[in-house]
C-alpha cells in the first residue's frame, strides 16, 4: 500500500444504516453537491476545520493565544472563527482543557484506516457487515478509496461505497473494481428542481447510473447495487418525483436493483450548522409525515413495479 | 419442532395472573430493602446482618427500596405469631436446632395461599428474619467497623444455588429419610454434632412437608365449595398436584413445576438471593416424558412455565452446554423462553452463550430481549463461565453445570457456597490514603506512589478477610441455611450446614469491587499529569478533590479530559487492566478460614449510586455529587467513541478471572428498524462481544422520553409498565428509589451502538 491518505471528518462505528449488517461507516471530507437538506455540513470543504461546542468551554482561552492565524477570538455570544485564516492546524484543540474544539479532517492513511477498520471485523462476520465509504462525496478521493476497499478486501470485508454519483465516470472505475456494494443516490428526477436543490443537474447522475449497470454486466454481477432517495419534505418528498424515479430506476437498473432505500429527514444536524456559522435553509422543518412515507413508499413500489425491495428507514 | 415461535394469544386466565403479577409489584408489595445508603456502599452497615427485614425488631427506620424483586408477598402487616416464636417463648440459642424449631413453627404457621385460576400455587408474606432475632456477636461487629473504615465491609448470606435435580428426584419424603439415615449413621458413630444438625434437618423437612400438605388441604377445600366447573377442576388438579408432592417426588411436568415453586417459597422463607439452577434441564425429563405419555402439550406446558415466571422471577437459565460438553438446548429451553415471551414482565432468566449454541434458539433469545427490553433475557457467555470455574478449582464433572445465579453471578448448582454479590472492597479508599501518604511521604514518581496504593489495598484486604473470618465461625451457628442443605452436595451426607466449612466443596469468597473504573481513570490522570508532565503537585490535586474541585475549574477539566476507560485507548485500558489484575492478585492471595481464596467481581449492584457523596470528588474530575461508576462499566457519558469501542475496552479485561463483570447497554427504541426482527441486530452484536471474551449483556431498550414522564408522573399506567434491568437486577421503574431513577436516566445515552 502507498502512503496515500485522506481527510476523515467523522467514523460511525457498528453503523445499521449505511448497508447490510453492522458497518463501520467513514465519513470523508468534500463534495461537489449542495444539497439543502445536507446533513453534514462539514463535508463540505476539502480542507481540516475546527468547531466549537458551547456547552463545554469554561472560558479558559488557552485556544486564542495558541492560535498562530489569530483567527479564534471569546466574544459575549461565544467563540469566533475567522474560518478565512483558520488553518485548520488543531493547535487549539490541543490546547482546550476542557475538549470544547473538535477537529474536523483528521488524514488518514489507507494503512492506518484498513487497521482501524480490522478492529470491527468480528462484528463483520457476525452481521454480514463490514466497511462503508460516505461524505462528501468520497469518490472525491478516489484513488485512497480503492486503495482502502483493496486493503479491506484483502482482509475479507465486504465495501460499500456510497456516492451522489456525480464525479466523472473515470474517476469511478478504480474503485469499483473493489467494491461490492454501491449505494447511489437518486434525489430528484426533474433536472431544474435537481439543480435548484442540489447546485448541480442530474444528467450524470443518470449517465452514469447507466454506465454503472454496464459495468455491472461486465463483471458477473459485482458490484451490487441500492439507490438511496432522502425523502426531505417539500424537496424529493412527492409523488410525483417518488413515481418518476421508479420509473427511472426500473428502465436503467431493471433486476441489477437489488434495494431502494427511502430515507425520512431528519433534522438533528441543525447543530452543526450553527457550529460552522453556516444559515441551514430546512431550519425548523417538520419531520416526515409516518403515513405520508408509507404512501411515498408505495407510489415508489408500484413505478418500480417491485414493493417488497424499497424501505422506508429513519423515521422516528 | 423448533420452528421460530410465533406468540400466541394469551388465556384469559394468565393474562389474568400477568395484570395480578404487575400490580403486586408496581404497589409496592415486592420491595426488598436494605438499612441504609452505607450497605448500599459496603454491604454493610451493622444494622442487619442481610437486607433489612420488613417487619420486626430489627426493621429500619432508614431503610432504602432496592427495588421490587423480593420473593416475598408483603401484606402491610406483621408476623402475627411473632410472640409465640419457639425462641421467643423459650429463649434463643444460637445453634441449628434452635434455629428449625423456629423454622418449622414458622412455615406451619404460615397461610396456605391458593387463588382463583392459578394451577401452580403458594406465595408466603414473611421471612423469618421478621419473626426471629438475626445478629452475631460484638466481636464479629467490631471488626465489621474496622473493615468499613478501610474500604470493605459485607453479610455472609444465601446468594448460591441449591441443585434442585436432587430434590426433583428424592420429594420431601426421600429428603427427610435421607437426613434420618445419616443422622443415624452419625449417632451410631458418634459423631453428635452432625446427628444434632440431621436432627433439626429433619424438623425442617416435616415443616416443609406439612406446609405444601396444607395447601392440598386448603385446594380440596375450594373444591368443595365452588360451583365455576373450571374454577373447581382446577382446585382438584392443585389438590391432587400437592397432595401427591408433600412426601413423593413429582411425576409429572404439573408437578415438578408446583415443587420447585414451593421449594423456591420454604428457602425464601429463611432469606433472600439464591438463583435456582438450569431450568431446562430440570424440566426436560418430565416434559419429555409427559409428552411420550401424551399427557401434556406445548402449549399446556407453555401455560405451566409461564406461572411459574408470574409466581416469582428468579435466577434462572437456559442453554449452556450438558455434561458432554455439547449443546444442552432442547424443547425444552424453546419452551421456557416462548413462555417468557407470552407473559414478559419481571423476570431474570438468563440464556447461556456457547460456540456450539442452536443458532435458532440463539437468534431468539436475543430477539427476546430486543423486544421486551427489560434485560430478560440475560444473555450470558457459558464458555467464560465454565473457563472461570475450572481456573478457581471446580473438577469438570461440577463446572460443566455453571449456572447463572443472580445479578453478575454464576455458581455450579449445589456445590458451593462463595458469597456471590454479599462483600464489597470500595477500591477508592485505598487510593485516597494513597494519596495522602505519597504527599507525606514525598513520593519521587509514579512507581514509587503504586507501591503506597498496594499496600494501603492490601490492608483493606486484610480487615475484609478478618471480618469475614470471624463471620465464617458464627454463621452455621447464627443463621444456618437448611433448606438450601437439602439440595446440596455434602450438607446431608456430613451432617454440616451449607454454610459451615467442609459441607460443600466450594467454599470461596466473592467479592464486589467498587470504582475499578473511577479508580483507574483517576489514578491514570493522575500519572499523567502529576507524574510525567509534572503539571500540578500531588498535594495540589489532592487538595482540589478534597474540596470538591471549588475554584479548579481548569484543573478539574484537564483531569477530566484525560483519556477515559472504555474508548479503546490503549495507556488507559493497559491502567485499568493493572489495577483489575492488582486487586485481583491481591483477593487472590488471601485464604478465608474454610481454606478457600478471595475473589473479585468487577460488578456492585448498587453502590455506585450513593458512593459518591460518601466518597467525595476523585481525580478523574468526577464531583462529589455524581455517581461513580457502575461496575465495570464505563463512567457516565466518558466513552464517546461509540459502543464497538466500549467492547474493546471491556474486553481487554480476561473476564475467566473475575466472578463477573456485565456490560449494560441502555439503547432508544428507535435504533432498531422497524421492518426487521430486532434478534437480527441483537444477536450478531452479542456473539462478537462474547467471541471476545465479554461475560454478560444487560440490555435495556427504553425510551428516555418516557422515563422522565415516568419520574414526574408515577401514577400513569404507562409509568407503571416500565420495567428496566437496573444493573443485575430487574425492577419496574417507578417503585426505585429516587436517587437510582436519576442515575439510571444518566446512562440512557446511547442512540446507538
Amino acid at each position: 500500500m502507498s502512503e496515500l491518505s485522506a481527510l476523515i471528518f467523522n467514523l460511525h462505528r457498528l453503523s445499521t444504516d449505511d448497508g447490510p449488517g453492522l458497518r463501520d461507516t467513514f465519513f470523508l471530507k468534500g463534495c461537489a453537491l449542495r444539497c439543502a437538506w445536507c446533513h453534514n455540513p462539514e463535508s463540505f470543504s476539502l480542507r481540516p476545520e475546527v468547531w466549537w461546542l458551547s456547552q463545554r468551554c469554561i472560558g479558559a482561552r488557552d485556544c486564542t493565544r495558541v492560535c498562530p492565524e489569530e483567527a479564534l477570538r471569546l466574544t459575549a455570544q461565544g467563540l469566533v472563527i475567522d474560518r478565512e485564516r483558520c488553518a485548520g492546524c488543531g493547535r487549539c484543540v490541543e490546547s482546550c482543557p476542557s475538549q470544547a474544539i473538535e477537529f474536523l479532517g483528521r488524514s488518514w492513511t489507507v494503512k492506518q484506516l484498513v487497521a482501524e477498520a480490522l478492529k470491527d471485523r468480528l462484528f463483520f462476520k457476525n452481521s454480514g457487515g463490514g466497511v462503508t465509504v460516505s461524505g462528501g462525496e468520497p469518490c472525491l478521493q478516489a484513488e485512497f478509496v480503492a486503495e482502502f476497499f483493496a486493503g479491506c478486501q484483502a482482509q475479507g470485508i465486504h465495501t460499500a461505497l456510497d456516492t451522489c454519483g456525480f464525479p466523472a465516470w473515470d474517476d469511478w472505475a478504480p474503485v469499483l473494481a473493489h467494491t461490492d456494494l454501491v449505494l447511489y443516490d437518486l434525489k430528484e428526477s426533474d433536472p431544474e428542481r435537481h439543480r435548484a436543490f442540489t447546485g448541480v443537474a442530474n444528467d450524470r447522475i443518470h449517465a452514469n447510473l447507466q454506465r454503472l449497470a454496464d459495468y455491472q454486466d461486465r463483471h458477473a454481477g459485482r458490484p451490487a447495487i441500492w439507490i438511496r432517495t432522502p425523502l426531505i419534505p417539500d424537496y424529493t418528498a412527492t409523488e410525483e418525483n417518488l413515481s418518476a424515479l421508479g420509473q427511472f430506476i426500473s428502465e436503467t437498473l431493471g433486476d441489477r436493483l437489488e434495494r431502494w432505500e427511502l430515507c425520512a429527514f431528519n433534522n438533528t444536524c441543525q447543530g452543526k450548522y450553527d457550529r460552522l456559522g453556516l444559515d441551514w435553509p430546512l431550519k425548523g422543518k417538520p419531520l416526515l409525515n409516518r403515513d405520508f412515507g408509507e404512501r411515498l413508499r408505495q407510489t415508489a413500489g408500484r413505478s418500480l413495479g417491485r414493493s417488497h425491495d424499497v424501505h422506508l428507514t429513519g423515521l422516528i | 419442532m423448533k420452528s421460530t415461535f410465533v406468540r400466541p394469544g394469551i388465556l384469559p386466565r394468565i393474562d389474568a395472573l400477568r395484570r395480578r403479577r404487575t400490580a403486586l409489584n408496581t404497589s409496592n408489595k415486592r420491595n426488598v430493602y436494605c438499612d441504609n445508603a452505607e450497605f448500599l456502599v459496603y454491604h454493610w452497615s451493622g444494622k442487619s446482618e442481610t437486607f433489612a427485614p420488613a417487619t420486626g425488631e430489627q426493621a429500619s427506620d432508614h431503610r432504602i427500596n432496592i427495588g421490587d424483586h423480593s420473593c416475598r408477598v408483603d401484606n402491610g402487616q406483621p408476623y402475627p405469631f411473632t410472640a409465640e416464636m419457639p425462641s421467643k417463648k423459650h429463649g434463643l440459642k444460637l445453634d441449628a436446632g434452635n434455629w428449625a424449631e423456629d423454622y418449622h413453627f414458622f412455615i406451619t404457621h404460615s397461610p396456605a395461599v391458593v387463588e382463583p385460576g392459578d394451577m401452580i400455587v403458594g406465595d408466603f408474606h414473611w421471612q423469618l428474619d421478621e419473626a426471629r432475632f438475626f445478629r452475631y456477636p460484638d466481636e464479629v461487629h467490631a471488626l465489621g467497623h474496622e473493615a468499613r473504615k478501610l474500604g470493605a465491609g459485607g453479610i455472609s448470606f444465601t446468594h448460591t444455588c441449591p441443585d434442585l435435580s436432587i430434590g426433583l428426584a428424592l420429594g420431601w419424603g426421600g429428603l427427610l429419610a435421607k437426613a434420618r439415615r445419616n443422622r443415624q449413621k452419625f449417632e451410631q458413630f458418634g459423631n453428635l454434632e452432625s446427628a444434632d444438625y440431621l436432627r433439626a434437618s429433619e424438623k425442617v423437612a416435616q415443616g416443609i412437608i406439612s406446609f405444601i400438605r396444607s395447601h392440598a388441604d386448603r385446594a380440596a377445600g375450594l373444591a368443595a365449595t365452588e360451583t365455576d366447573l373450571e374454577n373447581r377442576a382446577i382446585y382438584e388438579q392443585v389438590a391432587e398436584v400437592c397432595g401427591n408432592i408433600a412426601e413423593q417426588p413429582p411425576k409429572t411436568l404439573h408437578e415438578a413445576i408446583q415443587w420447585i415453586q414451593f421449594y423456591q417459597i420454604a428457602e425464601r422463607m429463611h432469606g433472600h438471593g439464591n438463583g435456582y439452577g438450569r431450568l431446562d434441564l430440570l424440566l426436560q425429563p418430565f416434559y419429555e416424558a409427559d409428552i411420550a405419555a401424551g399427557r401434556t402439550t406445548r402449549e399446556d406446558a407453555r401455560n405451566l412455565v409461564a406461572e411459574l415466571f408470574l409466581r416469582y422471577g428468579s435466577y434462572m437459565s437456559l442453554g449452556g452446554r450438558n455434561r458432554e460438553l455439547h449443546d444442552a438446548t432442547s424443547e425444552t429451553s424453546w419452551v421456557c423462553l416462548e413462555a417468557f415471551d407470552m407473559v414478559g414482565g419481571y423476570n431474570h432468566l438468563g440464556v447461556m452463550w456457547h460456540a456450539d449454541i442452536d443458532p435458532a434458539f440463539w437468534r431468539y433469545a436475543c430477539d427476546v430481549v430486543g423486544r421486551h427490553g427489560a434485560g430478560c433475557p440475560t444473555l450470558l457467555n457459558y464458555e467464560i463461565f465454565r473457563a472461570s470455574e475450572l481456573r478457581s478449582g471446580y473438577p469438570e464433572a461440577d463446572a460443566w453445570n455453571v449456572s447463572y445465579s443472580g445479578c453478575q453471578w454464576y455458581c455450579s448448582p449445589g456445590n458451593e457456597y462463595s458469597d456471590h454479590d454479599v462483600n464489597c472492597l470500595v477500591l477508592i479508599q485505598p487510593m485516597q490514603r494513597a494519596m495522602d501518604l505519597a504527599i507525606e511521604q514525598d513520593a519521587a514518581d509514579f512507581e514509587a506512589f503504586w507501591k503506597i496504593y498496594d499496600l494501603e489495598v492490601n490492608r483493606t484486604a486484610d480487615a475484609l478477610r478478618d471480618f469475614k473470618n470471624a463471620t465464617y465461625l458464627w454463621q452455621p451457628k447464627v443463621w444456618p441455611e437448611m433448606v438450601t442443605s437439602f439440595c446440596a452436595h455434602g450438607p446431608i451426607e456430613k451432617g454440616r450446614d451449607i454454610t459451615d466449612s467442609h459441607a460443600v466443596n466450594n467454599n470461596f469468597t466473592s467479592v464486589n469491587v467498587l470504582a475499578v473504573p473511577n479508580v483507574a481513570d483517576s489514578i491514570y490522570a493522575l500519572q499523567q499529569l502529576v507524574f510525567e508532565k509534572k503539571k500540578y503537585p500531588l498535594r495540589e490535586v489532592r487538595d482540589a478533590v478534597n474540596r470538591d474541585w471549588e475554584g479548579q475549574e481548569a484543573m478539574r477539566q484537564e483531569f477530566l479530559n484525560q483519556p477515559k476507560f472504555g474508548n479503546d485507548h490503549d495507556g488507559v485500558d493497559a491502567m485499568t487492566v493493572r489495577i483489575s489484575e492488582h486487586i485481583r492478585e491481591v483477593l487472590e492471595s488471601r485464604r478465608n478460614n474454610k481454606g478457600f481464596c478471595f475473589r473479585p467481581s468487577l460488578f456492585q449492584y448498587m453502590g455506585h449510586t450513593y458512593a459518591g457523596p460518601m466518597l467525595g470528588a476523585t481525580p478523574d474530575g468526577r464531583k462529589r455529587w455524581e455517581p461513580v461508576a457502575h461496575g465495570m462499566n464505563p463512567m457516565h457519558g466518558r466513552n464517546r467513541q461509540g459502543m464497538a469501542s466500549t467492547i474493546r475496552s471491556f474486553c481487554k479485561l480476561d473476564f475467566t478471572k473475575y466472578q463477573g463483570g456485565s456490560l449494560q447497554i441502555e439503547l432508544q427504541p428507535t435504533f432498531f428498524p422497524k421492518v426487521q426482527p430486532r434478534g437480527d441486530l441483537v444477536m450478531p452484536f452479542a456473539t462478537s462481544f462474547f467471541q471476545m471474551g465479554g461475560v454478560q449483556i444487560n440490555l435495556n431498550v427504553l425510551a428516555l422520553e418516557k422515563l422522565k414522564t415516568a419520574m414526574a408522573h408515577p401514577e400513569l399506567p404507562e409509568s407503571q409498565e416500565i420495567l428496566v434491568k437496573v444493573t443485575g437486577y430487574s425492577s419496574h421503574f417507578v417503585v426505585m428509589d429516587r436517587r437510582f431513577q436519576e442515575e439510571f436516566i444518566q446512562r440512557v445515552n446511547y442512540q446507538n451502538l
